[in-house]
């Protein structure tokens, strides 16, 4: 019996591969997502690995290693006089501050095997005071060959000339590199010391007997092989994304978490549809433990062959992907063929869906054997919940909102200093993972009331619209399976996209106080000339919103005689006109009001007022050596105040102080926008500073850029991953929609025979699809949004509650569209089947 | 036994003049309608019969515009429905024609009252609301409007699913075994239902049968073997249809 029973069933699961497939669908993407997971991370290790620009890969031996004394630069001598070495390079850099910035100096022999450098322009340096510069250097620091200038470095204290002979590529470029032969950097500096030797051995000669030779030679140094030293180069690289891709295994799993909720959902669907068989099978004999097995056993069958076709397109994909892309230029590498891997997913998927396949192959083979004997149209779906469920959701949302309470008790309070963001963090994931699980328990009850809110308007629209409506209330059980997982994906979503909004709120915050133009011209602590800054104020075809300013490192504040704060030296204050700039005059204050400046008033920092005990609309006395003006704070900023400055003053208030009238500093903004603006502002500044002794320009913009970059950067990787969750659910969707279209062939073709018109059906079915994506988004929603901001704060950064309405809005509008796309192609199938044929299916 | 004449096809609700069906091709081709000319009356009740593969159930799916016929013609009260595009078809099944089928086919998710008023829903019409009130009056439905159809009984189902054929007025009730689901009890009730709504609202009905006790309700009985109109009773009774049945199995 239990054999013919199981072969009923397994036959009839494998005749129609089809169905298997859809089934399995959400099974199928997450074997795929898994084991394209595992196969982007050898493909990215692999190509990190073969584009490390570190050690070149003809090195034989390498002398040194960080953490001990480094390679003294007798060592180096000894070792080129060592027989069998062909070839030794002394690797070093060292920071150089030259009038125009800081350059980093590294030792290279600019030719032969190992270089890391290429000329392009001029020759490569031979003597000690030459350099070669990377193109980009030569634009920031307004360097080109044939330049002279002048720097100090390490032992070097008084100034030494640099002249530039020629410019090299690099591997990296970041705008300050200056290239040299070993010797010549070692006899600019004045080292004694270097960080590394890097051996050649004369072709022919034993690595090993070389090996011995430099050991002799330079006792007690660490000798490494060049293959060794490249493995421990790349293993550092790798354990990098191995880091990242643990973070991306927590977004997959969620996935897969999704992807089980979808199939259980999908086997409940096609179970209802063998109702009237399975009956049948109970009603001549067959037990009701024989009835789960076999239903078990197709859902084993159904994760074998998803996991197993899953797992052999993200192969193709990944073999396939590398290879097109090497064909375009790119430096990728190929993946390997991680068969245990491969075999794990798989047997993961068979246990997933065997796991999804036991609750809904229990409750089928509940069937009374009475059914078969009914009339087939009239088993509808059971509408509610049991109360075991009801119970167990109540507990799990309960649990929930206490976890919630939990971390808001723990919130940080404002000016607490030492918080610790990882205990309501924990409590914050366990309070969303509680009320996920609720919604799972829960869902069938949520569908009826929230369908009756959204689904309103659609009703007002005509029968089509009510009947779309009534097609999902009907059925709210699978409504909210399909929707649940919906939610989660857009839960996820609206968390990453209210995060990466605060994230970006609190990053140009950062930025506006740290770098609120796109230039600064410093003068290291003196004066500008006057020359300099009439200079840069007249230079208007390349900088705009020239804003000077004085900034004094020792101002105090006193009550009476009393000296405020624990601070010796006084607080940097400035009178910068925060109003000038568009970075600063946006800037949000913790107390009082940014309007309320002018002669007499002062603006704190928040550390400054926490130190000196101030807080909006005090009066205090502002002092300087022996001047004093009473003053009065008018706001205090939530964070650091624009170029750190402790106290922002009025420049009124300076005079009376004391504090000359020559600025100290200028910040300026580029006139055009883009690389050749930021290119053209900076030659008009340095033309404005000439040969001005001391003074020096900051590109601020260059910081900006890549801060804002990061971010960006972070908040896309985010929403791709979590856009995993996202596909499975409209996988989801698409999968029920067919199935429960199959299932309703009948109901569609009674509709068509009563004078519904195949549009009509069409439409109809469509819009159920893209109804599981409004329910789902408006549960995600409602649940995603103050998640998203409870741990916002949570995280204790300070950052503001955002709501971005339009990207939110964009995200609900993109989830229905999807959803119901996910429904076109089931919907066209079920109209163009026959009246008379539908009518005649046995259901 | 009455010899049949000619279809009086103009005078007919719907009738049919030459049907020929044919499914398949070539050598597994069934002539499911071999040349069937018939009319069915106005206010008429009238039940076609015949053995199973007589073409009973083709005839009425052809006569509906469910399915189109390969040659012939169909007409309903003087509108040609062969040849018509789908879009055509479905108006006219919305708008003209009501049905009701052996397996009751109400949906599931709707409530009794939402069932009854689906077809004049999907025509965007208000329903007659006397007519409606009578309806579930004579059906006894009163208290049953706000069960879904799992919460009913087979006849009661039935019933429903008369109240939807008839509310709409069409031309044309197409009942297809409507008793074969039921009880001989709900049968007769259900049957009643339609030659009262023929005698009191001039109701046109045409019912597919192979049961004798259902057929003698019908005011006429079109007898059809081999895709062919066999012959006609009048006033049949369970006797004659019985006996009529027994010859036509007896030429075979």
């Amino acid at each position: 019996m239990r054999a013919t029973v199981l072969r009923t069933q397994t036959t009839a699961a494998a005749r129609r591969p089809g169905r298997l497939i859809l089934t399995g669908l959400a099974i199928l993407v997450a074997s795929f997502v898994v084991f394209g997971t595992v196969l982007v991370q050898q493909i990215t290790e692999r190509t990190v690995r073969d584009n490390l620009s570190g050690t070149p890969a003809i090195t034989d031996l390498v002398i040194g290693r960080p953490g001990v004394p480094p390679p003294t630069v007798t060592d180096v001598r000894q070792v080129r006089a060592v027989p069998g070495v062909a070839e030794a390079v002394a690797r070093v850099a060292i920071g150089v501050s030259i009038g125009e910035g800081y350059l980093n100096l590294q030792s290279d022999p600019g030719s032969g095997p190992l270089t890391t450098v290429r000329v392009t322009e001029g020759s490569y340096p031979d003597q000690p005071g030459e350099i070669a510069i990377t193109p980009r250097t030569a634009e920031r620091l307004g360097l080109s060959v044939g330049t002279t200038t002048s720097g100090t470095a390490g032992e070097l204290t008084t100034p030494a000339p640099l002249r530039v002979t020629g410019m090299v590529e690099t591997g990296a470029d970041a705008g300050y590199d200056a290239y040299a032969p070993d010797s010549a950097v070692i006899a600019w500096a004045r080292l004694t010391a270097v960080e590394r030797v890097d051996l050649r051995v004369t072709p022919g000669t034993s690595t090993e007997a070389v090996r011995q030779r430099v050991t002799a030679a330079v006792a007690g140094q660490p000798i490494r092989s060049g293959a060794e030293v490249r493995e421990a180069e790349a293993q550092a690289a790798a354990e990098q994304v191995g880091k990242l891709f643990v973070l991306v295994g927590v977004f997959v799993s969620i996935a897969v978490v999704a992807a089980a909720l979808v199939v259980t959902s999908t086997f409940r669907i096609v179970f209802a549809q063998r109702m009237r068989q399975l009956a049948l099978l109970r009603a001549v004999g067959a037990s009701r433990g024989t009835l789960v097995a076999a239903l078990t056993a197709e859902g084993a069958l159904t994760g074998l062959v998803a996991g197993v076709v899953g797992v052999a397109s993200a192969l193709t994909l990944g073999y396939a992907l590398p290879a097109i892309l090497r064909a375009t230029g790119h430096a990728v590498s190929s993946p390997g063929l991680p068969v245990a891997a491969a075999v794990a997913v798989v047997i993961g998927a068979v246990v997933i869906t065997v796991l999804a396949v036991l609750a809904p192959a229990l409750s089928a083979a509940r069937v009374s054997p009475l059914e078969a004997l009914r009339a087939a149209s009239t088993t509808a779906g059971r509408r509610g919940i049991g109360v075991l469920r009801l119970v167990f959701g109540l507990l799990l949302a309960v649990g929930a909102i206490l976890a919630a309470v939990g971390t808001i008790s723990q919130l940080p309070k404002p000016e607490q200093a030492d918080y610790d963001p990882t205990m309501p963090l924990l409590l914050l994931v366990g309070s969303g993972a509680l009320a996920f699980f609720a919604l799972v328990a829960l869902g069938p009850l949520l569908v009826r009331p929230v369908l009756a809110v959204v689904g309103w308007p659609l009703r007002q629209l005509g029968p089509l619209g009510r009947m779309s409506v009534g097609g999902i209330g009907g059925t709210p059980r699978r409504a909210a399976a399909v929707s649940v997982v919906v939610a989660l994906g857009v839960t996820l979503i609206s968390g990453v996209v209210i995060g990466g909004a605060s994230l970006q709120i609190l990053a140009d915050r950062e930025m506006a106080l740290s770098a609120p133009s796109d230039f600064e011209v410093n003068s290291n602590g003196g004066t500008l000339p006057p020359a300099v800054v009439s200079r840069v104020e007249a230079a208007h075809g390349a900088l705009a919103r020239v804003v000077p300013y004085r900034m004094v490192d020792d101002a105090r504040l006193l009550r009476g005689a009393d000296k405020l704060g624990d601070v010796e030296s006084g607080y940097p204050t400035s009178d910068l006109d925060v109003a000038k700039l568009p970075s600063t005059g946006a800037l949000d204050v913790a107390q009082g009001t940014l309007t309320d400046r002018g002669p007499g008033r002062i603006v704190l920092n928040s550390w400054v007022a926490r130190d000196a005990g101030l807080r909006a609309g005090d009066t205090v006395t502002l002092a300087l050596g022996a001047r004093r003006v009473d003053v009065r704070v008018a706001a205090v900023l939530p964070g650091d105040g624009p170029l750190h400055a402790g106290i922002l003053a009025d420049p009124a208030d300076l005079d009376r102080l004391g504090v000359p009238a020559a600025y100290t500093g200028v910040l300026a903004d580029a006139a055009g926008a883009g690389e050749d603006g930021r290119t053209a502002g900076v030659r008009a500044l340095r033309q404005a500073i000439g040969g001005s002794e001391g003074v020096g320009l900051a590109v601020l913009a260059d910081d900006r850029d890549r801060n804002d970059a990061l971010v960006r950067t972070l908040v896309w990787i985010a929403v791709g991953l979590v856009g995993l969750t996202v596909l499975i659910a409209v996988v989801g969707v698409g999968s029920t929609t067919a199935l429960s279209v199959v299932e309703r062939v009948r109901e569609s073709g009674l509709l068509r025979a009563i004078g519904l018109s195949r549009s009509g059906l069409r439409t109809m079915l469509t819009v159920e699809s893209g109804l599981y994506g409004v329910i789902g988004a408006t549960i995600g929603l409602v649940l995603g949004v103050p998640y998203a901001w409870l741990a916002v704060q949570t995280l204790g950064i300070e950052a503001p509650l955002t709501a971005p309405l339009l990207p939110l809005a964009g995200l609900f509008v993109a989830l229905v569209v999807l959803t119901a796309l996910a429904g076109v192609l089931p919907a066209r199938r079920a109209s163009r089947v026959s009246p008379v044929v539908a009518l005649g299916v046995e259901g | 036994m009455t010899t049949h004449a000619p279809p009086e096809t103009s005078h007919a609700a719907v009738a049919a003049v030459d049907l020929v069906k044919v499914y398949g091709s070539g050598g597994t081709a069934v002539r499911a309608l071999d040349g069937v000319s018939v009319g069915f009356g106005r206010a008429g009740f009238t039940a076609i019969m015949g053995s199973s593969g007589s073409g009973k159930s083709t005839l009425m799916h052809c006569l509906a515009g469910l399915d189109t016929a390969t040659s012939g013609r169909v007409l309903l009260g003087g509108t040609e429905l062969t040849g018509q595009s789908d879009r055509t078809l479905t108006r006219v099944r919305r708008e003209r024609i009501g049905f009701v089928f052996q397996s009751f086919n109400l949906l599931p998710q709707l409530t009794a009252a939402q069932n009854i008023t689906l077809p004049l829903d999907l025509a965007g019409r208000q329903p007659d609301a006397e007519l409606l009130a009578h309806l579930v009056r004579v059906l006894g439905l009163g208290d049953r409007l706000k069960h879904r159809p799992s919460e009913l009984s087979g006849g009661q189902q039935q019933r429903v699913a008369l109240a939807r054929a008839l509310v709409a007025r069409p031309e044309v009730v197409f009942a297809d075994e409507p008793t074969g689901n039921l009880d001989s009890r709900s049968g007769a009730e259900v049957l009643t239902i339609l030659r009262d709504s023929v005698r009191d609202l001039g109701q046109t009905v045409v019912m597919v049968t192979h049961d004798p006790i259902a057929a003698a309700y019908a005011d006429r009985v079109v007898l059809l073997a081999d895709g062919r109109v066999a012959g006609e009773i009048d006033k049949p009774d369970q006797v004659s249809v019985t006996d009529a049945l027994r010859d036509l199995a007896a030429r075979r």
